[in-house]
């Protein structure tokens, strides 16, 4: 009896056995699919990550350019800076010399006028007198560069705060240069992860985008008229009166 | 009033064209610091120092953390200080006031911003 349920348990097994048997058959095509697309997919896989290794290399070079520029700009600037400095120093040793002129002319004019009255009765030399006073008008002649001088002092002027542009524009590029060194890493990461590769890292700015009051650059800076601004900056210092603005009264302000 | 301005800025650029600006207005005594930490370094030397004019973002001890050391120094605190900075949207300026900076401006400023402000944080000085 006990032998009898022994041979049943085993035509079981060989039953279960004959399934998976069956089993096995049908999944040899989709296991031989399955090894033939990841042959097809490594090389794949490997042409993606030389992509991305190759890209990340040249990253550095993208941010050393971009830095590059930032170097160029304030060194140009500061030209432009000096030549300025250099034209209104000479403006206003010019306008020394000037009023220097001017000055000499008045006292010239009251010695004329005092060899007028010493000279009356001698109508000749009356008349060379005129003659020179009529030539030595140069007061009338150089009062006029006085005011071209203005024109060009205030000129220097406007070309000296438009270069705030620099500054401003140094900022954008060091915001574009940070988010650069940010992919780079990530890719730098993501390749040790993907196949170890040896990609050389490139020194990243500890500071967060997201913060940027603690950053070196300001990512939204832009040189444009910020008359609005400075007016939302004004209302906000007078309306708190330079006490501690808390954020009720700010949004208060702007409700 | 003759004032002695400290311009602290990381632009080269920035603090010459603020000191020109301060020259038109008629200043003669200014102190450069590139940053925030080379901005306490020159308080701490020169006492003569009446007014401080500096930018936000600036690296090693920003604009703002000069500002929190200046106005948490029991010695500096009375010092006036005037932001100058391309930093416009609201909190910024609130983060700036919660600082206690004296007063704010928006780059690209013009000179006549500048007097103003200056003026404005001279009386109420006074």
């Amino acid at each position: 009896m006990k032998q009898a349920t022994n041979l049943g348990e085993l035509f079981a097994k060989l039953n279960d056995l004959k399934s998976l048997f069956h089993y096995g058959q049908k999944m040899i095509p989709i296991i031989q699919n399955l090894i033939d697309f990841m042959g097809e997919t490594v090389p794949l896989l490997e042409n993606i990550n030389q992509s991305i290794a190759e890209s990340t290399a040249k990253i550095p070079k993208a941010t050393n350019q971009i830095t590059n520029v930032t170097s160029a700009n304030e060194l140009a600037t500061t030209e432009i800076l000096d030549t300025v400095d250099a034209i209104s120093s000479d403006i206003f040793n010019s306008e020394i010399v000037i009023n220097n002129v001017i000055k000499t002319q008045a006292q010239k004019v009251e010695l004329y006028n005092q060899l007028k009255e010493q000279l009356k009765g001698n109508d000749k030399a009356e008349s060379t007198l005129s003659q020179i006073i009529s030539l030595d008008e140069t007061v009338d002649t150089v009062k006029p560069l006085l005011e071209i001088f203005d024109k060009i002092k205030t000129g220097a002027y406007n070309i000296t705060l438009s270069l705030q542009v620099q500054d401003i524009t140094a900022q954008q590029l060091a915001a574009v240069n940070h988010l650069i060194e940010s992919v780079q890493s990530k890719l730098s990461s993501l390749l040790t992860e993907f196949s170890e590769a040896d990609v050389k890292e490139v020194k990243v700015n500890k500071f967060e985008f997201s913060d940027s009051t603690k950053a070196a650059f300001n990512p939204d800076a832009r040189y444009e008229d910020m008359k609005e601004t400075q007016q939302m900056a004004d209302d906000l210092i007078n309306k708190t009166n330079l006490t501690t603005a808390s954020q009720d009264e700010i949004d208060k302000l702007f409700s | 009033m003759d004032l002695k301005f400290l311009v602290v800025d990381d632009s080269v650029t920035m603090r010459r064209i603020v000191i020109n600006s301060l020259r038109n207005l008629g200043y003669a005594e200014f102190v450069e610091a590139q940053d925030g930490k080379d901005a306490l370094e020159k308080l701490a030397a020169d006492d003569s120092i009446t007014f401080v004019i500096t930018d936000w973002n600036m690296p090693i001890v920003s604009g703002l953390e000069l500002i929190r050391a200046i106005k948490t120094d029991a010695k500096l605190c009375k010092l006036p200080v005037l932001m100058v900075t391309t930093r416009g949207i609201k909190e910024d300026i609130i983060e700036a006031l919660n600082a206690k900076v004296n007063n704010y401006i928006v780059k690209p400023f013009t000179p006549h911003i500048l007097k103003e402000k200056i003026d404005q944080i001279l009386s109420n000085l006074s």
